[in-house]
């Protein structure tokens, strides 16, 4: 208790002083800067190198909880889904025992919020970046900066070549989470056989690009859709990135440190344009405004559209079932982004944090958190689940859907029946192999991972710049809001045409720009 | 029920006018304009393809959906956790409700207009989310069924209508009773429930419907899923094939609208039985002789 | 009252005190059978209560509450500054009232016809048939409905302008993306899904109708018209009023309906208090501000009490001096 309060003292100061110095840790998007890794944060490991050399003999003096308390979200095995067996086994692997609380996946950051409120804090928990970032400046979260660094997991994942994903949590120089995937992204796929039908190979530049969308769009169908036109969550231009090309509509930190806020640059409004003629002309679905997520997979599958930018991965293989489930050629192109586009968005990946109240941080560090990635059985438990629940090697016959029948030899490794809708297949547990910041050796479910997610997730990973953090001051949340709102209205208004980019700037000028000077003041303050 | 029956207000007339001629058809065509946008989910929920539009008849007909959520080993318990908290929950809120608006409409009584203020100020503020979990914790409700039953249970906003119900009961009756040396709890009984048929069925059916279809209160104050409703379930069937966490979703699309298909069907069940207490209603002449 | 106290005299304060004291008495079973519900409401309704005083602090969920948290009245200052937050508020009592007055008055309206449906049968299946779209969430009732009103060949509505020849294949109207078209179209959805529900009360109200008053217009020579309007409806008012108050308590509550339907093209007509919130709140990147939050819960219960009162003062009218409570 008395721990905490001192550290959420010392964290006031830290956030005063944060908002004064700038970001620390993170990447800046904006334009055609290129560099993936930034200067703060490579510092910041080189500085702990020094340290890093103790790491056999610090080990031995962290001892081993008997108990953690974890709360987590759906992204883990729930009740319906084996989660006592899963639980049982990370016990038997970890010799800990863990008390797990799992609230509805909707209802996740409410319960958490309250939970926070209520002071019976677990000692794990999952965040998403918002909850990462705000937690972090309010003292909730352990530094762990310390123990990350010294420890036997960060040799591994810097070996594994994806320190980057571990740099881009760093807040002020200090990391309270611990990711264990990439964030993983959208990227754009084609449907081959409308390639095929109208005689083009897949596009390189946005000339070429809008040349497929057009042929596309005949007889009522059209060349694209998406779930609105601007994304709700950054990196908010991931479902149109032909279309955005180098604009980002938020803040960003330019090469020289200083912040800017991309919707005022050329780049934004040259988008805008090339989004509106796009509508006017008719290949973007009409009904881009009203689409949820789900009416545009509904579209896809039954064919009212050929190129949908989604999610990279597992989403390639559950596009192409759809797709064949429907009687269709489920082929599917996942571009490599066009000349014009610098590079698809990795979004934040959501980490596993240590609260302040945790009674031994360094031991649930050592043995639970940088288990996850040992490369071994537990993290194989984290990827595939428990043998004999949701994974196997015997010879049996499972049924994909209702008529494909896929037989398994004996030794051949496979993911079980889904306990709670049988007929569909596991395909990992909590952290996706192909987004694993450390990869299991000799990893025995390789061979499972489909050619069209494998496929996609390559292309995207070659391809790919994480999002940027914006750090928060108290402009940033006061006014923030309501200036993205406004931006969001007039993207909209713009794209179906009720008001012309210039209208839409005189608009953005007479309340909204005074906002987002105020926002960039502070940011380079 | 194999002879038609009539509303006794009509049974000297049995010419049919003109007017019940055009009330049918007023009845058909409101009622088509409200299936037409409800005829897709039903037609989804049985077409094993997915699609976007309209169409009169499943384009691939199978009830794949259905069995994914009947054969559902999992499904017993929730079932069973939503008719527990229905029924008792509705018994308990009707009784609030009609305790409630009995003494509602006691005028005479000192302090009821301090009562009726107590309950209306509460319909207009509320303490928010974060101070309402604490005292539920508090009084350690939280992850019991208890929560999702107590919690509810006292709407004043169908207590008011309540009353409005027994206030159309004659004052005569009251009086008989009081001369008759019924208690107050007496009149209640024997009195003013049994004339109050269609209110308690109209009523109860509100309650029915909210404490069936709820999961924002599950969600937001259990975490033990052994403890979740049918609804939650639903829900989360609906959610985790929304998930990729899922290989090879055959039916994603049919799933979500078997699923909103399957949460109606137990009130298309009951209803019916319900109805005879709206038609019949209350002959408060017949009870004055 | 208070000036005829001071008219009292001794002796007749004590007689009245007596008066009190006895009809407290006589009333005695009905304070036992109002405790369980003066309880529930003590501690469901009135202990969180004690939540509105965060109102005026920065509590974020997490620091302990000291005085130190108390910041006066800036919440509602950054509330009041900020035009968004008044454009969403005309816009909560324009859709809020506008729709309780339509789903209220067609449901008054769908229930006085019913009433006279002859064919008990036909009148059953036709209230089930009413009832079922309040049975859809209403994330479903916008993913139907922004199909149905599709610009697009998909589109229902669009299609059937198109072939009365209304307006032309290539000129369809995007209802749910205009900010013309907007509010009708959403006052039309609500009156599909809601009006329905909204008569199980009225049906209720009307069975309960005495079948002599009926017979007796009959006798009169009353036809069925007049019978409507002089005896069914006018059965309803009581009903009809004191759902329109209730509602009136939650009016700025407005918020799922709104939210499902609108996008970013129509936020000038379609932003609802709630929304506004939840957007200033999701899109500026940070935990929720349950001291920001509170100060709106408050401003809003302040609007919806000054609405349920006056317009009860209105119904004592009506009424013979009572209010809907």
């Amino acid at each position: 208790m008395i721990k905490s309060i001192s550290r959420r003292d010392f964290m006031k100061g830290m956030a005063v002083g944060g908002a004064a110095l700038g970001s620390a840790g993170f990447l800046a998007a904006c334009g055609s800067s290129s560099s993936t890794s930034s200067t703060s944060s490579s510092s910041s490991s080189d500085s702990t190198s020094s340290e890093s050399t103790s790491t056999e003999s610090s080990e031995s003096s962290i001892t081993k909880p008997d108990t953690i308390a974890v709360m987590v979200d759906g992204t883990v095995f729930t009740e319906e889904n084996g989660r006592a067996e899963f639980w049982d086994k990370c016990e038997e692997l970890t010799g800990i025992h863990y008390e797990v609380t799992q609230p509805d996946h909707d209802a996740y950051y409410d319960v958490v919020g309250q939970t926070i409120a209520g002071g019976d804090w677990p000692d794990v928990i999952i965040l998403s970046s918002t909850y990462y970032t705000s937690y972090a400046n309010e003292g909730v979260l352990w530094d762990m900066t310390e123990a990350y660094e010294n420890s036997a997991l960060k040799e591994r994942i810097d070996a594994a070549g994806s320190s980057s994903a571990v740099e881009g949590m760093y807040i002020n120089g200090s990391l309270y989470g611990m990711p264990v995937t990439r964030g993983n992204g959208c990227i754009t796929y084609v449907k081959q056989a409308w390639l095929d039908n109208v005689g083009m190979d897949a596009p390189t530049n946005y000339d070429e690009y809008i040349d497929m969308l057009t042929a596309f769009s005949t007889d009522g169908k059209y060349g694209i859709s998406a779930p609105g036109f601007i994304g709700a969550d950054s990196p908010f231009v991931n479902y149109l990135p032909e279309f955005y090309q180098d604009a980002w509509p938020s803040f960003c930190q330019q090469d020289d440190g200083t912040w800017t806020d991309g919707f005022e640059e050329d780049s934004m409004k040259e988008a805008l344009q090339r989004i509106a003629d796009a509508y006017t002309a008719g290949i973007i679905d009409p009904t881009t405004l009203t689409n949820g997520t789900s009416d545009c997979r509904n579209k896809f599958y039954s064919d009212e559209f050929g190129v949908f930018t989604y999610w990279a991965g597992t989403w390639g293989r559950n596009l192409y079932n759809n797709l064949v489930n429907n009687g269709l050629d489920g082929d599917l192109v996942a571009l490599e982004p066009i000349d014009e586009v610098p590079y698809y968005y990795d979004r934040i990946p959501v980490p596993w944090c240590i609260t302040t109240k945790c009674s031994n941080p360094e031991g649930v560090f050592e043995y639970f958190i940088s288990a996850m990635l040992d490369a071994g059985e537990v993290e194989l438990l984290f990827t595939y689940g428990v043998e004999g629940v949701h994974w196997s090697t015997e010879a049996e016959t499972l049924y994909e859907g209702t008529d494909s029948e896929v037989s398994y030899e004996e030794g051949e490794f496979h993911m079980l029946d889904n306990l709670e809708t049988p007929g569909t297949q596991y395909t990992k547990a909590h952290i996706d192999p192909m987004l694993a910041l450390v990869a299991i050796d000799d990893d025995p479910g390789a061979g499972t991972i489909s050619e069209q997610a494998r496929s996609s997730q390559d292309t995207f990973n070659a391809n790919c710049k994480s999002v940027v953090i914006i750090p928060s001051t108290d402009e940033y949340s006061q006014y923030n809001g309501d200036l993205v709102t406004k931006k969001n209205e007039l993207i909209a208004n713009v794209a179906v045409g009720e008001i012309t980019v210039d209208e839409a700037y005189e608009d953005y000028a007479s309340e909204a720009q005074a906002w987002s000077q105020m926002i960039v003041e502070s940011l380079n303050a | 029920m194999a002879k038609e029956k009539v509303d006794k207000r009509y049974v000297n007339k049995v010419h049919i006018h003109a007017f019940d001629v055009i009330l049918v058809i007023f009845f058909i065509i409101l009622s088509l304009i409200l299936i037409i946008p409800m005829w897709k989910v039903l037609v989804d929920s049985f077409d094993l393809h997915t699609s976007y539009g309209m169409q009169l008849l499943p384009s691939q007909f199978g009830i794949e959906g259905y069995k994914q959520i009947f054969t559902n080993q999992t499904l017993y318990r929730p079932l069973l956790i939503s008719f527990f908290t229905t029924i008792t929950g509705t018994l308990l809120a009707l009784t609030l409700s009609t305790l409630g608006g009995y003494v509602l409409i006691q005028y005479e009584m000192p302090g009821r207009n301090f009562c009726a203020n107590y309950l209306l100020f509460t319909m207009i503020f509320n303490g928010g989310m974060i101070p309402t979990y604490l005292v539920l914790r508090a009084i350690g409700l939280t992850n019991t069924l208890l929560v999702v039953i107590l919690f509810p249970a006292l709407n004043v906003y169908n207590l008011v209508l309540m009353r409005n119900f027994f206030e159309g009961i004659p004052a005569s009756l009251f009086e008989a009773a009081k001369l008759d040396g019924c208690t107050p709890m007496g009149t209640f009984i024997r009195i003013v429930l049994p004339l109050s048929k269609a209110a308690l069925a109209s009523i109860g059916l509100m309650y029915a419907v909210s404490y069936w279809n709820d999961y924002t209160h599950y969600k937001l104050y259990i975490t033990n899923s052994n403890l979740y409703n049918f609804q939650m379930k639903l829900r989360g069937m609906v959610q985790g094939s929304d998930l990729p966490t899922v290989s090879g979703n055959l039916t994603e699309n049919t799933i979500k609208n078997a699923a909103i298909v399957v949460a109606i069907l137990p009130f298309m069940i009951l209803y019916p039985f319900l109805q005879d207490y709206f038609v019949q209603g209350v002959n408060v002449g017949a009870v004055k002789e | 009252m208070k000036k005829e106290k001071v008219e009292l005299t001794a002796e007749q304060k004590a007689r009245k005190k007596e008066k009190t004291r006895a009809a407290i008495y006589t009333h005695r079973g009905f304070y036992v059978m109002f405790l369980p519900v003066f309880i529930f409401a003590l501690i469901f309704c009135y202990a969180p209560m004690v939540g509105v005083l965060l109102a005026f602090t920065d509590y974020n969920g997490i620091k302990a509450i000291t005085p130190e948290i108390f910041v006066g009245l800036e919440n509602f200052q950054k509330m009041f500054s900020m035009s968004g937050f008044w454009t969403a508020f005309w816009n909560t009592l324009e859709l809020s009232v506008v729709k309780l007055v339509l789903t209220t008055g067609f449901a008054v309206i769908i229930s006085v016809l019913l009433n006279e449906i002859v064919s008990i049968r036909f009148k059953k299946v036709v209230q089930t048939i009413i009832y079922l779209p309040h049975f859809m969430s209403w994330v479903v009732v916008a993913s139907l409905f922004s199909l149905i009103l599709a610009p697009t060949s998909n589109g229902l509505v669009n299609t059937f302008l198109v072939q009365i020849g209304v307006i032309d294949s290539s000129n369809m109207i995007y209802f749910l993306g205009s900010n013309k078209w907007w509010k009708p179209v959403y006052y039309m959805i609500n009156l599909w899904k809601e009006t329905g529900w909204q008569t199980v009360i009225f049906m209720a109200t009307l069975s309960g109708l005495n079948t002599d008053m009926y017979e007796a217009a009959g006798i009169d020579g009353a036809n069925r018209f007049q019978k409507m309007i002089y005896i069914t409806f006018p059965s309803l008012t009581n009903t009809i009023l004191t759902v329109i108050i209730l509602n009136l308590a939650r009016i700025m509550n407005l918020f799922e309906s709104v939210f499902v339907l609108q996008n970013d093209a129509v936020l000038s007509t379609s932003n609802v208090l709630e929304t506004y919130i939840y957007y200033q709140s999701f899109n500026s990147g940070s935990i929720p501000n349950y001291g920001y939050t509170a100060a709106v819960g408050l401003f809003k219960s302040i609007v919806g009490a000054v609405l349920v009162l006056s317009c009860n003062q209105l119904s004592k009218k009506v009424r013979d001096g009572r209010g809907i409570v």
